[in-house]
């Protein structure tokens, strides 16, 4: 485990030294990433501003569940999303084996030297807009945010799971690098209130692919909107992780080191 | 009329090229086919939701409102460009040298290739998602003025490609273009009306996006589809706001002429 700190405190700093080599693509990356987490919101703005929106949820409740599933992006563009794009580069190069032959877990080191600070911009972008939104809705108790917290920690979980079955299929599909659209595609189902698509789909993205969890889960629960059975969703979210981690492992396996 | 011809030949045989290139990498096109339903899906239940039982929202309906995002993500396939990534890649890494040596404009080359591209585009991604539209979503995708829409359609294309190569030409003075790239990208995402449409945005800004290329782009196109062009209020014929469309395209070709020569004479053929 110190080991294991101590490399991810190295990768730390080489991720540092790397964005102050190239400072200006760092803030310019920084900056967009900030602009861009305000087009979901924005969309959201514009459509109540024109005097429509989902009925039972105010524009400040949606904008609740979009700056947590921006948080959660944020903090999965920082740790491990990295080991996507690094695994879908390394595959279609066939230079794997640079890795492979290390003394320390691949999955754990892709995930450290592709560490980012250039989701920051992103974190605080979705941050500002949580506090807005939160200060806008009916104070939370403590109980609601402990349920908030263990909510978000879980939808983390579940942007690791899609990160690591994404970056498991670019084993097979090679050089494909729009396998993470398809991901994100079915992510922006998390984005909006359960309550507006029909009950096949909230099935699908609670129990077979939670991305509801992301930030819907969350945000229910800081609006005292959770009852027992959300808690149940907790399971396939900890099952679609353990896929992940297992997918990707049995994919690595299976290397060839040919490259595509 | 020999020297279009050889331009035509030369272009064609770039776009054949590149369209066997990418043939290699289909599957890459088709993802659209799943991650182009899937979005228009997430759209449909928004703007179902949104609409309740109201019969407009500044001025568009339901089923106008679906054709919309419809029509936009179809027309952003045939116009789909990244010329700019092309070019700052060649430019950072010195190669661009082997494109100014040779007797083709660069621009042109580039040009042909994207006609290659987006002709992949148009057979693994516009056909297939267009059946999967009309077929299983039911959503009328016919254009009103069918002519008009082409020919708008076209000035997208060409609107698109010249403003990412304008993008690309940043790369001789910043070398590492990608920020500002992304900048583009986001602001072009918002303001050419591919998230919502452009009725949607204060009346002030609406007035300011005729000066910008973005409404050219992909807004104008879509609504030329629809038949139906509005935008700070103002109620356009469709042949108007397609001329307008064409001075636009005609602006930015003499701009990226300006940049390009100012760019050959800071270009050292280096590489960074």
């Amino acid at each position: 485990m110190k080991k294991h700190m101590k490399i991810y405190k190295e990768c730390i700093k080489v991720a540092f030294a790397a964005a102050s080599t190239y400072r200006l693509n760092f803030i310019l990356n920084c900056t967009i990433m900030l602009l861009g987490d305000i087009i979901f919101p924005l969309i959201t703005v514009l459509i109540y501003g024109s005097g429509a929106g989902f009925q039972g949820w105010t524009v400040y409740e949606v904008l609740l569940i979009q700056s947590i599933f921006t948080m959660s992006t944020a903090i999965a563009d920082m740790t491990f999303h990295g080991v996507m794009w690094v695994t879908m580069d390394m595959v279609r190069n066939g230079n794997m084996e640079m890795v492979l032959i290390l003394p320390v877990d691949t999955m754990f080191i892709l995930m450290a030297r592709t560490f980012s600070f250039e989701g920051i911009g992103l974190f605080l972008g979705g941050f500002i807009i949580f506090i807005v939104a939160v200060l806008n809705v009916s104070i939370p108790s403590i109980i609601l945010w402990l349920q908030f917290l263990t909510f978000f920690i879980i939808g983390i979980f579940v942007m690791m799971g899609i990160a690591l079955i994404m970056a498991a299929i670019s084993f097979k599909w090679v050089g494909n690098s729009r396998i993470p659209e398809i991901f994100s595609s079915i992510r922006s189902f998390g984005k909006y209130p359960q309550s507006i698509f029909p009950k096949a789909i909230v099935f699908i993205t609670s129990i077979i692919i939670p991305v509801a969890m992301i930030s819907y889960y969350p945000a229910a629960a800081l609006l005292g909107r959770v009852n027992s059975g959300m808690f149940i969703m907790i399971l396939p979210c900890f099952l679609f992780l353990i896929f992940g981690i297992y997918l990707y492992r049995h994919m690595v396996r299976l290397y060839q080191g040919v490259g595509g | 009329m020999k020297t279009i011809k050889k331009q035509l030949n030369i272009l064609w045989a770039v776009a054949v090229v590149t369209y066997k290139e990418w043939s290699a990498y289909r599957t890459h096109s088709m993802v659209s086919i799943l991650v182009g339903p899937i979005y228009f899906i997430v759209q449909y239940f928004i703007w179902t939701a949104a609409y309740g039982g109201r019969a407009q929202l500044n001025g568009m309906d339901l089923s106008q409102m679906i054709t919309y995002f419809g029509a936009s993500t179809l027309i952003g396939y045939l116009t789909m460009d990244f010329a700019d990534w092309n070019l700052q890649m060649l430019i950072r890494t010195g190669k661009f040298l082997t494109f100014a040596l040779r007797p083709i404009h660069h621009r042109f080359f580039a040009f042909s290739q994207k006609v290659g591209h987006r002709l992949l585009g148009l057979l693994f991604e516009f056909i297939p998602c267009y059946f999967i539209f009309t077929i299983l979503f039911k959503v009328s995708l016919v254009p009103t003025h069918i002519g008009w829409t082409i020919l708008s359609v076209v000035l997208a294309f060409l609107m698109n490609f010249y403003i990412h190569y304008i993008l690309g030409m940043t790369a001789f003075w910043f070398t590492q273009s990608t920020g500002i790239r992304r900048v583009f990208d986001l602001l072009s995402g918002v303001f050419s009306g591919v998230f919502i449409p452009l009725v949607f945005f204060p009346q002030v800004l609406q007035k300011i996006l005729f000066f910008l290329p973005f409404p050219y782009m992909s807004y104008v196109p879509v609504m030329v589809f629809t038949g139906d062009f509005t935008l700070a209020g103002v109620r356009m014929d469709i042949p108007s706001i397609v001329g307008i469309q064409c001075l636009a395209v005609c602006i930015t070709i003499l701009i990226s002429e300006i940049i390009y020569r100012a760019s050959m004479r800071r270009f050292n053929g280096v590489g960074a």
